[in-house]
């Protein structure tokens, strides 16, 4: 028990230590000259624009779980390609069904407007 | 293979049945072909204004899976082929007695929405597809034999209620009340995932059958795997008693069932605790049956009865204090959790007979809370639903085919006779006395006592009170869908009461499935 995770402290202990010693130093070592440009926000180099808080399109959120639905079919076809002769018959059958349940999810979507971004 | 498509018939019907109505819904014409709304308003959105022809179709699509549901009884299940998907699937009576009682609800259900949508001026067709999905779930649910399809049928079940939920979006009530079942519900669901996987850990079985093996070959002595054991024990419990809203995991119930559209909070009332029963007797018998995990001293009985009691009497108590009629069903509907798990304790001796007990008393209970909720519905009407003690006043002069269906079913719910209700709780005494468990009988007699009080307010607001002079009267709603949903369970809550052997003898039988 404790010889197979005591790599895993080991790993953790030297993370802390490193971080531990590197903010350390930084902060006691490292020169202080502040000045109004540099304690102004940084972005990326860009001026800070904008409210904190931003509402965002509902639509964003439609395209997110849309992806996520047809990400997941991905991940259950591909097992499936690469069983598909032993699986035989009953294998198609049920990933047809499988399929066309995710079909009959997607023309809902695209009837009920799901996928116009302009509307 | 065409034997196990039988076999899973309920299932299949109501499953595909969805994936119809969804497809129904979007390729319809929007709002009658006029592509208006009745108040004039352009609609875009295509399942919209339709709730008739939805709902019906939602409610023929249910209903036909009752009916295959009972096909698939008569043919006897064991006969099928149904060893192919066991443990994940256990098609046996046991489940097919709950999945036709979830889809009898679920049916009912739509036909309340059918009327209610359009008059409150929610009329979305997304409600019905997600009553039939949800129902699905919840019949995945009573099938379920494995912590696997457990987890999946409970967040399919779930997921649909949060939704129908939040429906009345432009209401702030409606929006907490979704967004507080959403957040305690996924924290109940990982509780249980996490005792599903400390189940696993200490017996690597994820089928109840398999655990209850392991559990029954376990040694005396105290070990890892014991402890393990106890604790996810404890923890799918607690998972499972968020779900049928027993105290003290019942916080979120009052404002989810109060904020709902009153058809979802029937469906959730019913459905959705019918199925965590179904799920509950189950793991309670198959994975934790053994002797040692089943006594008075140890295990889970000592649990289920101290959420028994406390269900009981703190609904009971609080129930007496409401205005609002619908809040006061919601802590009945706790209430009765107090009183079905009463007879769950009472499995611990006698599964068989307290497990017959249990789903009979389901069966009449489903029937009766929604044809409160029903009634209620009725009772209001114009965007405005009658909600106070108030608004029922004098409704037994002004409409009193309503207030003669509401009298009904609260008969039934406070359990006199004539009724469903009536048997039902004399059935789940008779079950904790013959398994010797007399305090926790005395308490629930005392409670039940405690309850038809504020039953008996419903009847004394409806037939002999006049409404205060001025304040405004609810004119009770028109609908068709929602009488014949209200004649419907009247018929079984009536022929339940006065026949209710025919019942008993079924619920017998799917105990016995079970062990």
């Amino acid at each position: 028990m404790v010889d197979s995770y005591l790599p895993m402290f080991l790993t953790f202990a030297i993370s802390l230590i490193a971080c531990t010693v590197m903010f350390t130093f930084g902060h006691f070592l490292g020169p202080k000259n502040p000045s109004p440009a540099k304690n102004m926000p940084f972005e990326c180099g860009n001026d800070t624009e904008g409210a904190k808080f931003t509402r965002m399109n509902v639509k964003f959120y439609l395209t997110a779980i849309l992806f996520v639905v047809f990400d997941i079919e991905v991940v259950f076809i591909y097992p499936w390609a690469v069983l598909f002769k032993g699986l035989g018959w009953v294998g198609f059958a049920t990933m047809l069904m499988f399929i066309v349940s995710l079909l009959v999810a997607l023309v809902y979507t695209w009837k009920k407007g799901g996928l116009e971004w302009e509307s | 293979m065409i034997d196990l498509f039988i076999a899973l018939s309920p299932l299949l019907t109501v499953g595909f049945g969805g994936l119809l109505l969804m497809l129904a819904e979007a390729l319809g014409k929007p709002a009658n072909n006029t592509g208006m709304s009745p108040d004039g308003a352009v609609v875009v959105d295509a399942g919209a204004g339709r709730s008739e022809e939805l709902g019906l179709l939602a409610t023929v699509i249910l209903f036909s899976g009752a009916a295959s549901s009972m096909g698939v009884w008569l043919a006897d299940p064991a006969t099928l082929g149904v060893e192919l998907v066991s443990p994940w699937l256990q098609v046996d009576r046991y489940s097919l007695f709950f999945s036709f009682i979830l889809c009898i609800s679920g049916g009912l259900c739509t036909l309340l929405g059918g009327g209610y949508l359009e008059e409150h001026k929610i009329d979305r067709g997304e409600f019905f597809t997600l009553v039939v999905f949800s129902t699905v779930g919840a019949i995945a649910l009573g099938f379920a034999g494995d912590l696997l399809t457990v987890f999946v049928a409970l967040e399919t079940m779930s997921l649909g209620v949060y939704c129908m939920i939040g429906l009345r979006r432009s209401s702030p009530r409606a929006g907490e009340a979704a967004l507080k079942y959403f957040l305690l519900g996924s924290f109940a669901a990982a509780i249980m995932m996490f005792g599903a996987a400390l189940l696993y850990a200490a017996t690597g079985h994820t089928d109840l059958a398999g655990i209850g093996a392991f559990v029954g070959g376990l040694g005396g002595e105290a070990s890892g795997e014991t402890a393990m054991v106890i604790v996810g024990m404890l923890l799918m419990l607690i998972g499972m008693a968020f779900k049928i809203s027993a105290v003290p995991f019942h916080m979120w119930a009052p404002d989810a069932y109060e904020g709902a559209p009153t058809p979802t909070t029937s469906f959730m009332a019913a459905a959705v605790k019918t199925a965590a029963f179904a799920v509950l007797l189950r793991i309670l018998l198959i994975a934790f049956g053994d002797p040692r995990l089943m006594s008075w001293g140890a295990g889970w009985p000592p649990v289920m009865a101290c959420l028994s009691v406390l269900s009981m009497t703190i609904a009971n108590v609080i129930a007496g204090r409401q205005s609002s009629v619908k809040r006061m069903l919601a802590y009945s509907s706790i209430s009765h959790a107090g009183y079905l798990l009463m007879g769950v304790c009472a499995a611990m001796r006698l599964p068989e007979e307290a497990s017959a007990s249990v789903m009979f008393y389901l069966a009449g209970y489903c029937i009766s809370t929604i044809g409160a909720f029903g009634a209620l519905i009725l009772c209001g009407s114009r965007g405005k639903e009658a909600v106070s003690y108030a608004d029922l006043a004098g409704i037994g002069r002004r409409h009193p085919a309503a207030a003669a269906a509401f009298a009904l079913f609260v008969i039934s719910l406070a359990g006199m006779p004539p009724t469903a209700g009536f048997f039902g709780k004399l059935y789940v005494f008779r079950a904790t006395i013959d398994a010797e468990l007399y305090s926790l009988a005395i308490i629930g007699l005392l409670n039940s006592i405690v309850g038809a009080y504020y039953y008996m307010k419903v009847l004394v607001f409806m037939y002999m009170r006049e409404p205060i002079p001025g304040a405004p009267i609810a004119i009770p709603m028109r609908s068709s869908m929602v009488v014949s949903a209200l004649i419907i369970a009247a018929a079984l809550v009536v022929a339940i009461g006065v026949l209710p052997g025919a019942l008993l003898e079924m619920a017998a039988v799917a105990a016995a499935a079970l062990s």
